[in-house]
């Protein structure tokens, strides 16, 4: 069988799995029960897929996805969460715009704590929102930016999904979460430019309100005490991974534990609260693993079935250039992210990618850093991206699909630029990690 | 029977859940531990990576029952109702196939383990097939699961 029809077939049958909703891991379970009996060797083929399920996911490289995701749910089940939001609306006063500047900043102060993207946008949707729309904001500008910086979440470190592609890409964990940090960072000060911009031309977007003005200490306590030491435990998690006192596997459990501590401080601890976060850790871990689980295997079938190394070569043959190639990868992520989960996506596509990055000597950070902001814009793009859908699920009723699709739109467009300075400008991603780790 | 189902499914679901956070806890007075040179619990690293296949197949069962695991349904929730019912029997058959050879493999995984005798040396030995056994339990239960949707 010659490699393209192989490829056409696998795939094929992957997409019809996935149209008729079956969810993704048992879509990629069924096609390595029958890639693994064809190119594994029918009965040891599927003894061997089910060994290689549970080594995919026995891996200390992996054991950061669940401490990330805690730190964030123990955030959002104690409350802790809601009193940082709360502080940081006293000390933002006077700003056009001014709740979607307090949603972009929360937004991003979160995802320097939690590992989990969804949880972000549900929580500054459901709180933030209505506030937004009671206070007359336009649609476009209180829901946009909350769901822009649920986007970003993948970018600023701790985050589960670039533990992931590191893992799954050989790519150095550490050098990629500390690489989101400045694309991360840029991204959110030009929402927040946009904001003020779009509200300071028509006032109307975002009509002003009195807002109760705290003045002196009081302005400023809530944030010392409850913004400060979120901000002290990102700190901590990324100083230890980046002085080599632990590993991310390690500094993710101390960050956990740590936000647990603080929550404890703060009196706001219960067992059933801890027990809820626990349990929330679990499943969105396990909904991230279980997909997993199919890794190895799939890549497995891939390459015993021709596809990859037919793929690949073909592609070399072609003697595209470099940015030929480039381009192409990243349409493909971009086109994969409108129907398909982010962790399908590396599983598809990762198998290819990271020879031709290796053929191409592409530096392996910033080739990183650009699948991660494809993956991000996929979160966002219309018709599929699961934030939308977040949205739309914590939004009031009178919001329709469409409504939600254009608040989005031109934080779509910041993201593809943030993607096209990166490709052009690589030290955008590969600086900081290079100052603060050394080389890769 | 359905209620001990249920029972099952979720302890195996707060197991998963606690496991991970005695993990974090276990990791961090390692790594103080260490740091503060009072030694260091060699064995903890290969906890940390054992309980992670352990919590994502004790956690999947419960994930099935509340539909939780991800899906691309926008393509079945444009189609009729009728249709979209056998879309969706459709779906679950597979899904009921997949789980029974995870099951029957699964298994013939233990036992060819079990009987060549395969030990795990790092810090501890242990035998390699107890690593195996969350397998065909999951998968045995998530078999329920997908029946259940059938009916």
């Amino acid at each position: 069988m010659t490699w393209w029809i192989a490829a056409l077939v696998l795939f094929g049958s992957l997409t019809a799995l996935f149209v008729i909703a079956l969810p993704a891991a048992f879509a990629f379970f069924g096609i390595n029960i029958v890639g693994a009996w064809i190119y594994l060797g029918k009965d040891a083929g599927l003894v061997q897929l089910i060994r290689n399920g549970v080594v995919s996911i026995t891996n200390f490289s992996l054991t950061p996805i669940p401490f990330f995701v805690l730190m964030g749910e123990v955030l959002f089940h104690t409350g802790v969460a809601m009193k940082a939001i709360d502080a940081i609306d006293r000390v933002i006063a006077r700003v056009p715009g001014r709740l979607s500047v307090v949603a972009v900043v929360a937004g991003t102060v979160f995802s320097a704590i939690s590992g989990s993207t969804i949880a972000t946008t549900a929580l500054l949707g459901s709180l933030l929102l209505p506030e937004m729309l009671r206070r007359g904001y336009h649609p476009n500008l209180s829901m946009g930016p909350i769901m822009a910086i649920g986007g970003v979440d993948m970018l600023i470190p701790p985050s589960a999904l670039t533990v992931l592609l590191g893992s799954l890409s050989g790519i150095s964990i550490s050098h990629l979460l500390i690489a989101g940090i400045v694309p991360g960072v840029l991204l959110s000060v030009v929402f927040i430019g946009y904001i003020v911009l779009r509200a300071h031309l028509d006032p109307s977007l975002a009509p002003v309100f009195q807002h109760e003005e705290v003045r002196g200490w009081e302005r400023w306590r809530p944030l010392v005490l409850y913004v400060m030491p979120l901000v002290i435990i990102f700190a901590v998690v990324i100083l230890a991974m980046v002085a080599g006192w632990a590993t991310p596997t390690e500094s993710a459990a101390i960050g956990a534990v740590a936000t647990v501590a603080v929550a404890w401080l703060y009196r706001a601890l219960t067992t059933a609260n801890l027990m809820r976060a626990l349990m929330g850790t679990a499943a969105i871990s396990g909904i991230i693993l279980f997909i997993i689980v199919g890794a190895t295997t799939f890549s497995q079938v891939l390459t015993f079935s021709g596809a990859t190394n037919g793929l690949v070569g073909a592609i070399r043959d072609a003697e595209f250039g470099p940015w030929t190639v480039l381009l192409a990868m990243m349409a493909i992520l971009l086109v994969l992210g409108l129907f398909v989960d982010q962790v399908s996506m590396m599983l598809i596509t990762l198998p290819f990618f990271i020879p031709l990055m290796q053929h191409f000597n592409f530096d392996p950070v910033w080739f990183g850093v650009a699948f991660l902001i494809c993956m991000q814009l996929g979160l966002l793009t219309p018709p599929f991206g699961m934030l939308l859908f977040t949205m739309k699920s914590v939004a009031p009723r009178e919001i329709s699909m469409r409504q939600v699709y254009q608040a989005v739109t031109p934080y779509v467009l910041f993201g593809l630029g943030l993607l096209a300075l990166v490709l052009a400008w690589p030290p955008l991603a590969t600086w900081l990690p290079r100052v603060l780790l050394g080389k890769y | 029977m359905l209620r001990a189902y249920h029972a099952i499914v979720h302890a195996l679901a707060v197991v998963a859940a606690v496991l991970l956070g005695i993990v974090a806890l276990l990791v961090t007075i390692d790594v103080l531990a260490r740091n503060l040179r009072l030694g260091s619990l060699g064995w903890i690293n290969e906890v940390s990576e054992y309980s992670l296949p352990v919590a994502t197949f004790f956690i999947a069962p419960w994930l099935l029952e509340r539909a939780e695991h991800v899906r691309l349904d926008v393509f079945v929730q444009a189609l009729g109702s009728v249709a979209a019912r056998w879309v969706a029997r459709l779906a679950d058959t597979i899904g009921l196939a997949v789980c029974l050879v995870f099951v029957v493999y699964g298994a013939r995984l233990i036992a060819d383990s079990y009987s060549l005798g395969s030990k795990l040396y790092k810090s501890f030995e242990m035998p390699e097939w107890w690593t195996f056994v969350p397998v065909p339990l999951a998968f045995a239960l998530m078999a329920i699961g997908f029946v259940r949707r059938l009916r």
